[in-house]
């Protein structure tokens, strides 16, 4: 299976075979693998350098390598075929989530309200600090879907909004 | 004492007895005075420490706790109002001829509020005027963002301190937090023991901590003892505290509030002056006399903290909960650890996202930076994102290392920029993210011991 994978800035093509070889940008190279703790972090030698590098987030996939920090992403083969010739797709609805569990403290709109973008939207309260959500975009607010003073799980979405 | 979401903590864990105080919630436990001074007296203590956080600046529970007949290990509850209230701190200092920033008394509303504001002129902070820590202060730039600062910090500062009234103060940008330790016994003698800059923050908290402050001369370090202890003497201060100061690029320096309690970054003192400050305010609570004179006291060194948050840099420092998969701390020379993290924990979203502070010591400051360097670079924490992609970029600035930067530091920080991989690096974090996905996504073991990938990569290092 052949991947593209982005490093920050930078991007690597890797292919992994059967054998345990693996092909990096068309160069066949071997490495010695550990999976030192599972799914979460691996030591890996390669020609004679001692790498360690450890999954700090899944989603978005951030890895600590070596001490320091990479933003990644992993694409693979066929994912990079059906990506093809896709566009950006026109915003229907935007969700407004919850970037954190917390207390859904207050509700600044009704359904039905016109927003301008940057409008308060919710203030969640977490970790002892108030944070306001904010509309990313002017619409109307379709939905609501809690009420103010409930606990709120992490992603849970809070508001619907269509663009206008 | 611990709230239920707490029982698997660390502080439960090490300490000789443990008692529950309640549900998550601070209202519950952490912030329930009643409870907790009735767990004190049931655990037969004799002193209460209310560490730094919570109810550690709240003069109605050292009130409460004097009362029960129990020791409270900090100033006194007079003290606590005189100086917690912090107007009328500002009026203090000035009585004592510490400069103070221009300001007003607590205001009734946001349409008071905001003809103060039009009168010192924008930019203004909002701040409580009981409270501290940073929590319910607002910097408002423009007259049309008003509204929108006074309700999230009356919100914040009710949720916080129980406490709502603000006032506003004329924002001095630019500048340096610089703050100064003084301890102060029960028979009226007061020092300070040196300063902290504490500039490094985002949203009013401290992200990094350095002593001695590299802006700071001899002379300005004793003028800020002197007027730290001026206050203190004028309060009738017991106990360890803090006497927050900002200082511009000239090196004028005003009063900004004194923080009536031991603080999260007193380990860069202890490190720099060699003293237990947790010791020596037991001492202070017992009635103990300051073992040591003002011309005593030695800083050597140089000592820097870094608080590792549960917060993402990438996003704009915004606080994440859940579980830590992995952690694993720094050791070596000159390097400290104070520290809630372990692997398998959970980070509650009740409470501050502060999991350990990394502290370095060097002889120097160049060493203590190359010593944190190091450290950070040894440290993991995976689950979770954290501030260190912040640290161990920030350490590598080059107003970090010419010590030349003030609070707006973590605003200019880019996250954007990267640091270059070698191209070994960058081909073991492709192959680990190919196979960490392909791991997570087969939900089984990709790589083993005995797999075809280490034994290619053993024979053929035996080639």
């Amino acid at each position: 299976m052949r991947y593209e994978v982005t490093l920050d800035d930078r991007r690597v093509r890797i292919e992994l075979g059967e054998d345990g070889r693996f092909t990096l940008e068309d160069r066949v190279v071997a490495a010695d693998v550990r999976e030192t703790v599972r799914g979460r972090q691996w030591s890996i030698v390669l020609e004679g350098e001692s790498h360690e590098i450890t999954v700090v987030t899944h989603d978005p996939l951030r890895l600590d390598v070596d001490g320091h920090d990479v933003r990644a992403n992993v694409i693979d083969e066929r994912a990079l075929r059906a990506g093809r010739g896709t566009g950006a797709a026109r915003v229907e609805r935007v969700e407004i989530r919850a970037p954190m569990p917390g207390l859904l403290k207050r509700l600044h709109v009704k359904e039905g309200d016109t927003v301008e973008r940057d409008a308060p939207i919710a203030t969640l309260e977490a970790m002892k600090m108030e944070n306001e959500l904010l509309a990313p975009i002017r619409g109307r607010v379709t939905k609501l879907k809690h009420l103010s003073g409930t606990k709120i799980e992490g992603g849970a979405v809070l508001a619907v909004l269509v663009p206008e | 004492m611990y709230s239920d979401v707490d029982r698997d903590a660390l502080h439960v864990r090490a300490a000789d007895a443990a008692y529950p105080i309640g549900t998550g919630a601070p209202r519950e436990s952490y912030l329930n005075a009643a409870r907790i001074i009735a767990v004190a007296k049931r655990a037969g203590c004799d002193a209460v420490h209310p560490g730094y956080g919570f109810l550690s600046e709240n003069a109605d529970f050292a009130q409460a706790v004097a009362d029960a007949g129990l020791v409270f290990v900090g100033p006194p509850a007079k003290v606590q109002r005189l100086l917690g209230e912090k107007t009328a701190a500002r009026r203090l200092a000035r009585e004592v001829d510490v400069p103070v920033a221009q300001g007003t008394e607590p205001l009734r509303d946001a349409a008071a509020a905001r003809d103060a504001a039009k009168k010192i002129g924008y930019p203004v902070l909002l701040k409580p005027a009981g409270g501290g820590g940073g929590k319910g202060m607002r910097v408002v730039a423009r007259d049309e963002d008003f509204e929108a600062a006074w309700r999230g910090a009356t919100g914040e500062a009710t949720a916080a301190f129980g406490a709502p009234a603000l006032y506003l103060e004329r924002q001095i940008t630019k500048a340096r937090h610089v703050e100064m330790q003084i301890l102060a016994d029960r028979h009226g003698k007061v020092v300070w023991l040196g300063e902290r800059d504490c500039s490094i923050q985002r949203r009013h908290q401290k992200l990094i901590e350095e002593s001695p402050g590299p802006s700071v001369t001899q002379e300005l370090r004793a003028k800020l003892g002197a007027a730290a202890v001026r206050i203190a003497e004028r309060a009738g201060y017991v106990n360890a505290g803090t006497v927050e100061f900002l200082v511009e690029a000239n090196g004028i320096f005003n009063f900004l509030e004194v923080n009536t309690r031991l603080q999260v970054e007193h380990p860069v003192t202890e490190m720099v002056t060699g003293l237990d400050l947790v010791a020596l305010q037991l001492r202070m609570a017992a009635g103990e006399p300051l073992p040591f004179r003002q011309d005593e006291i030695t800083r050597t060194g140089a000592a820097i903290e870094c608080r590792i948050t549960a917060e993402d840099p990438f996003a704009g420092f915004i606080p994440a909960s859940g579980r830590v998969a992995l952690a694993r701390e720094p050791a070596g020379p000159g390097i400290r650890v104070d520290s809630a993290l372990f692997s398998g924990m959970t980070v509650p979203s009740e409470y501050d996202s502060l999991l350990a502070k990394v502290i370095a010591y060097g002889r120097d400051r160049e060493e203590a930076i190359g010593r944190m360097r190091r450290a950070l670079e040894e440290m993991r924490v995976a689950g979770i994102p954290t501030s260190l992609p912040f640290h161990r970029t920030a350490l590598y600035e080059q107003d970090f290392i010419t010590g030349r930067y003030d609070t707006d530091f973590v605003a200019r920080w880019d996250p954007k920029k990267v640091l270059e991989l070698t191209d070994g690096a960058a081909a073991s974090a492709a192959l680990a993210a190919v196979l960490a996905q392909r791991s997570r996504a087969e939900r089984r073991a990709v790589a083993t011991a005995d797999d075809p990938w280490a034994r290619t990569g053993r024979e053929d290092a035996l080639r």
